[in-house]
């Protein structure tokens, strides 16, 4: 065999190759693997680095949570339209939006108002299937979505699972990019309603308030989170978004936080660990307007 | 020259395998760990893995709000108790270590307050030479 010849056939072995994994690794999320479980022996995976860190975001659904205990009404004003939809055309807008459709889905489920939520259910599910993430909202997740209307604790679960799924799948696929920015739309999207609702009238306003400063950190994962691709050429919107994140986090350095280590208490019989030590969170008026100001800026940015 | 080219193509085709056995082990790991994760608990809807060697340690940053329950699971390989997990505050305290309750899959912790942490998880040395360390959040409405 000649050179030549052996070149092609090796170049045509490795794109055969390369198109086999591409295509294998581009399935349904939710499969499970059956493969029997063997030891890698090299650290260079493209999944996480290795001894660095990972941050993790605090789910949208939390916040909603925290609003209605705290006796603020439902304000479907304040959510992303669901026909703002076909204004999204760029990979950019869809995973932003993804998140930010996601954050509402589970405020419109916390407060049991189940005629908004298929609506943003079908967005998100749009979304996911524009950016190639088909599988986290299939047929079978909105069948059970629609057949347990009502029942608000199975929504939240099955909601969750497709937002999951589409983390999992994105990871997976070496797009951390995008699912950054999935997560960053959601948090963004949280924080806007939670803001707004503070200018209502409710009755533990203190308590959500307390709530915004302790995003300070938040944030700083949220920038920390987006930084592998600042600057990146190819990503100039996402550089913008996290310029204006930065810029944010400018009015969150002078909220003071004071923390107080107590040792927690473990009950091993049931399993729990009470973690008992304290932090406080001083917010001053300005320093809340100035956050709603900015964060209300890179929200229209995101959903326009 | 030709030669090198085609050393060069066979070890990206061995390392493109390397990955794709990486994440199909994480993704075994995790479909195992979830059972860990009961319908009480809704999941924070994020997946957390670190591929690690023997004794490199994998590191999570969080924020747990107060008032809410929070349930942990960390996981590596099919069965349970191959990982060790610990949590620090941000003054590196330590608030809680699984290997004091026998390298426990899974705990729950009550938040009294909102707390910045950091969680470490690390093979345990002799299970196994590497593998894939998943870590779920959940939490209780």
């Amino acid at each position: 065999m000649n050179h030549k010849k052996y070149l092609k056939l090796a170049l045509v072995g490795f794109v055969l190759f390369s198109a086999s994994t591409i295509i294998s690794s581009c399935g349904d999320p939710k499969k499970v693997e059956e493969t029997e479980e063997e030891p890698v022996d090299a650290a260079k995976d493209n999944l996480v680095s290795v001894n660095g860190e990972l941050f993790s975001i605090p789910s949208p659904l939390q916040t909603s949570i925290l609003l209605k205990s705290s006796g603020a009404n439902y304000s479907k004003d304040i959510l992303n339209l669901t026909s703002n939809l076909p204004s999204y055309s760029t990979e950019y807008k869809k995973a932003l939006n993804l998140g930010v459709y996601g954050a509402d889905l589970g405020y419109v489920i916390i407060y049991g108002q189940t005629q908004d939520a298929l609506g943003y259910l079908n967005a998100s599910k749009r979304l996911a299937d524009d950016i190639n993430v088909s599988g986290a909202f299939d047929a079978s997740l909105m069948k059970r979505f629609e057949k347990n209307m009502g029942n608000n604790d199975s929504l939240l679960s099955i909601f969750t699972s497709g937002y999951r799924a589409t983390d999992s799948y994105l990871k997976n696929n070496d797009r951390n990019a995008v699912s950054g920015m999935v997560i960053t739309g959601g948090w963004i999207e949280s924080l806007y309603f939670t803001l707004n609702i503070l200018k209502k009238d409710f009755k533990n306003k203190n308590v959500v308030i307390q709530r915004v400063g302790e995003q300070k950190n938040t944030l700083d994962h949220v920038i920390k989170l987006l930084t592998p691709f600042y600057q990146n050429p190819d990503m100039t919107e996402l550089t913008e978004l996290t310029d204006a994140l930065l810029e944010l986090y400018h009015e969150f350095e002078d909220i003071e936080v004071k923390y107080t280590f107590v040792k927690p208490t473990t009950d091993v019989a049931n399993k729990i660990t009470t973690i008992n030590s304290k932090t406080e969170v001083k917010i001053t008026d300005e320093q809340l307007k100035n956050i709603t100001d900015k964060l209300s800026a890179i929200r229209q940015m995101i959903i326009n | 020259m030709i030669r090198k080219f085609t050393i060069a193509l066979a070890l990206i085709a061995a390392l493109v395998s390397v990955g794709n056995k990486a994440v199909a082990q994480c993704d075994t790991v995790a479909n195992a760990c979830v059972r860990h994760m009961t319908s009480k608990y809704i999941s924070d809807g994020q997946h957390y893995r670190a591929l690690l060697l023997d004794k490199e340690i994998a590191e999570f940053q969080s924020t747990f709000y107060g008032g809410t329950t929070y349930r942990i699971a960390a996981c590596s390989g099919l069965g349970d108790g191959n990982l060790v997990f610990r949590i620090f505050d941000k003054e590196r305290n330590l608030l809680f270590d699984n290997s004091e309750q026998q390298n426990a899959p899974y705990w729950d912790f009550k938040f009294v307050s909102t707390l910045d942490c950091t969680i470490e998880a690390q093979i345990i040395p002799g299970k196994a030479p590497s593998g894939c360390a998943v870590m779920m959040i959940s939490f209780k409405q």
